[in-house]
């Protein structure tokens, strides 16, 4: 069995840029992802701010499959797809397509195609909705999407966990690579920007008017957002074989369920901190070793305060030392993709010994050190990447240093 | 390969039957539950027929507690998964003390809660939308909703794969429990018959009579069918860690032995029957076993015109010279396709032969199949029920759009 999985390549497209290189260099600067709506129009909401990925082109990267046949979050999986194999150096067609497999989350799938359906649902035109509802829409098109796109015949997986749908793929991957049912997986999360997922979190009351100020006293509150992440993850051995850059090692992972309420999370943290545990168990590591948190802290009072209790339960007085920072402040929450683009950042924090900020913090609500505002470098040997969902499921994954 | 995985409790529901011993019977007894629908309107749709579970009340199953903010799709699953708990014994007080998780297969989990979400939102403005159907809105929700209804507390999955979504579901828990991740899961899945799917496949070609052709066939393997029967349900089994269960003396109703999963990134029949191949002989690797070791197999078969190719062609290029005479049933044939649910409902009827016994085991015909295919490979087709002597059981499912998947499963008491 093999049991260590490198991560080899990383591709992103996020609400502050594409790419792993601008994406990085964008959240060590602290740059905001946030403008107002443009997919749709927001007249009738109290809020306005969203988190889009702007002038976003799929031609370069959708090549083998027709782009406009294709739903949003398919395009953007695609294309974190081609830069992640860019990215590790890996020619699709020269890795055997049975042992090539894609792993992918979402939140919403194409929310788009349903809101096509209902916008002509009440106008009346019903005669309108075609074939492509049923092939754009089931939130499994995104992995086959992928798939076909590259030529990928092997496992493929589609894990619509909400929030954490992301963490979810990218642990499902690493079992089929130990399991030795793939040799290379792409694994992460897509999800495009909704009409009816920012209608939910407008009627909770969720989302913050003007920035997304994770940890802080004043928080006010999320941001949608949409974007994708993927990340090449092979067999260690393999990737050393032939040569290939090595981010990190992926050292473990916990999921665990709240079995509490749909939308809220556990008032004492337990499912988190299970979750937490579990992963550190599954990489034989003390809650000490761990050098970076990043949190799902998507900036509602409730999220960041439970998301703390947890956090200091399972690491008791290493919890005041242990940066954790929240990338959410700058891109917002894009949903299924969210988690995905967090295990690529920690990937880059593991290699780089650098850590991303949680910008507009100003007035910490916790005596936790959430990197606030700026950049640090700061020696990553293990990263905790931290998410929670909907329906009460929490996901840690581990990245750890290549080779120790 | 890790840990011995088996099953020690079933939960279905469907169009046939509402319990898993009801299931098997009926089907074996050649009861169609497909029907005229009524739960929207068809008019204007050139298909008319499904797999729709009438009447369904939910108190009858569910007792007392607030159903009001739980969909329809969660409403059949918590009855599964309640059927399959209670048969595995894992009472809530057991549920207090041990960890046990979910991961359900679902293509939409509820498309109409989704829809209906949104359009209230369009009619009578952002701040009329409904919280609870936002929180419905989630393609994990009914895995949620099961979560807190039970207190699964452990691992709490949803897989999408369209029609193989309940298959990979059972994968995917059977990894991690091999893998010593999780002692207890319930796995299968659910969907629910609603407007915006029915249409959705109808325009899609996917249901019968939506492509022209005489009537509305949907019947499996059939010269003549021309579309499946959409259709609901949820079905669940219970999958153990085999040391764990024997440890609480758990009455074993199968074990499972393998499975195997592939994809088809081209769309050809060609290509979509090697998947199907691929899948079936990882299964039997997965299992250490060969083509003739196995007894029989449920087929995903649904009437789909292109899909039952595809199984057939794969299913005969995996097993060889088997494919000739191993006896083969297509439940959608009763149950028509629900999607998420198939997959468990596949598994919960085998279940249902394994305990007919050793010697008085049955397997459900194909009704109306009166003229197979020419040239389909499979030759233990019938549309009659058979005596069967099942010790090993295989298990395929394939959704349209690439995904194929299998699973072999033995009797109880240690076949494999």
């Amino acid at each position: 069995m093999t049991s260590r999985i490198a991560v080899t390549g990383l591709g992103l497209v996020t609400p502050i840029g594409a790419g792993r290189q601008e994406v990085w260099e964008g959240l060590l600067a602290g740059r905001s992802g946030f403008a107002p709506v443009e997919s749709f129009d927001t007249k009738a909401f109290t809020t306005h701010l969203g988190a889009e990925v702007r002038g976003f082109a799929p031609a370069p990267w959708v090549r083998r499959l027709e782009a406009a046949a294709l739903g949003r979050a398919s395009q953007l999986a695609i294309a974190a797809a081609r830069m992640a194999l860019e990215d590790a150096g890996l020619d699709p067609e020269a890795v055997a397509p049975e042992r090539a497999g894609v792993a992918m989350g979402t939140t919403s799938g194409e929310p788009r195609e349903v809101e096509r359906f209902d916008d002509r649902f009440l106008a009346g035109e019903l005669e309108k909705v075609g074939a492509e509802f049923i092939s754009l829409y089931p939130c499994h098109m995104i992995a086959a999407h992928v798939a076909r796109e590259l030529g990928f015949a092997g496992p493929n997986t589609m894990i619509p966990t909400a929030c954490a749908a992301g963490n979810y793929a990218i642990a499902n991957a690493m079992d089929l690579l130990r399991a030795g049912r793939a040799d290379v997986m792409l694994a992460g999360g897509a999800d495009a920007f909704s009409r009816i997922t920012y209608t939910g979190f407008h009627r909770l009351g969720a989302i913050a008017p003007e920035r997304c100020q994770p940890f802080d006293r004043n928080r006010k509150g999320m941001i949608p957002g949409e974007g994708a992440a993927v990340l090449v993850l092979e067999p260690l051995e393999r990737a050393r074989k032939r040569g290939a850059r090595i981010y990190a090692e992926l050292a473990g992972y916990g999921l665990s369920c709240d079995a509490h309420h749909m939308t809220a999370a556990h008032p004492e943290g337990e499912g988190a901190a299970r979750a937490m545990e579990r992963a550190l168990a599954d990489a034989g590591a003390a809650p000490e070793e761990v050098s970076y948190i990043s949190a799902h802290g998507t900036g509602t009072p409730t999220n960041d305060r439970l998301e703390v209790l947890a956090v200091k339960r399972v690491f008791g007085e290493a919890a005041r030392r242990t940066p954790m920072s929240s990338i959410k402040s700058m891109i917002g929450h894009t949903m299924g993709a969210a988690s995905a683009i967090e295990a690529a950042v920690c990937a880059l924090a593991v290699a780089e010994d650098r850590i991303p900020p949680t910008m507009n913090l100003e007035e910490p609500e916790e005596e936790l050190d959430f990197v606030p505002n700026a950049a640090r470098s700061h020696p990553v040997r293990l990263a905790m990447n931290n998410a929670y969902a909907f329906g009460g499921n929490n996901a840690s994954v581990l990245l750890r240093k290549a080779g120790t | 390969m890790g840990r011995p995985v088996v099953i020690t409790g079933a939960g279905a529901i469907s169009a046939v039957a509402d319990s898993p011993a009801k299931l098997h019977a009926e089907l074996c007894a050649g009861r169609s539950g497909l029907k005229a629908v009524e739960l929207f309107s068809t008019e204007g749709i050139g298909c008319h027929q499904a797999g729709e579970i009438r009447p369904f009340e939910p108190r009858d199953y569910l007792g007392e507690r607030n159903l009001r903010p739980i969909d329809r799709t969660s409403r059949l699953m918590l009855v599964a998964a309640g059927q399959a708990l209670e048969e595995a014994g894992w009472t809530a007080e057991v549920l207090a003390e041990r960890e046990a998780g979910l991961v359900l297969g679902t293509t939409f989990c509820s498309v109409h809660t989704i829809a209906e979400f949104d359009r209230r939102g369009l009619q009578l403005g952002p701040s009329y939308a409904s919280p609870f159907d936002f929180a419905n809105s989630v393609i994990n929700a009914a895995a949620g909703q099961a979560a807190i209804w039970f207190g699964l507390r452990g691992l709490n999955s949803t897989i999408s794969a369209g029609a193989a979504s309940g298959l990979a579901a059972l994968g995917y828990a059977v990894g991690h429990i091999r893998a010593g991740r999780a002692a207890a899961l319930l796995a299968g899945g659910a969907e629910e018959l609603c407007f915006e799917s029915f249409l959705g496949h109808y325009r899609a070609g996917r249901l019968c009579g939506s492509r022209g052709g005489a009537g509305e066939v949907p019947v499996p393997f059939h010269a003549r069918r021309n579309g499946f029967a959409l259709a609901e349900g949820a079905a669940l089994v219970l999958l153990e860690d085999a040391e764990a269960a024997a440890g609480r003396s758990a009455r074993v109703l199968a074990e499972v032995l393998g499975h195997g999963s592939a994809f088809d990134p081209l769309g050809t029949e060609e290509s979509g029957a090697g998947a199907v191949a691929r899948a079936v002989r990882l299964a039997l690797e997965d299992a250490e076993l060969e083509p003739g070791d196995l007894d029989c197999l449920s087929a995903s078969a649904s009437g789909g015109v292109e899909t039952d190719r595809r199984e057939a062609l794969g299913v005969a290029a995996a097993l060889g010279g088997r494919a000739a005479d191993l006896p083969v049933t297509a439940v959608k044939s009763m149950t028509g396709e629900a999607m998420g649910a198939s997959g468990g409902l596949q598994v919960v009827d085998l279940l249902g032969t394994f305990a007919d016994g050793p010697d008085g085991g049955r397997l459900s015909g194909i009704p109306g199949l009166d003229e197979v295919e020419p040239g389909f490979p499979l030759g233990g087709l019938s549309s009659a029920t058979r005596p069967v002597r099942v010790r090993r059981a295989l298990v395929t499912a394939l959704s349209a759009d690439g995904h194929a998947a299998a699973l072999v499963l033995g009797a109880p008491g240690g076949s494999g």
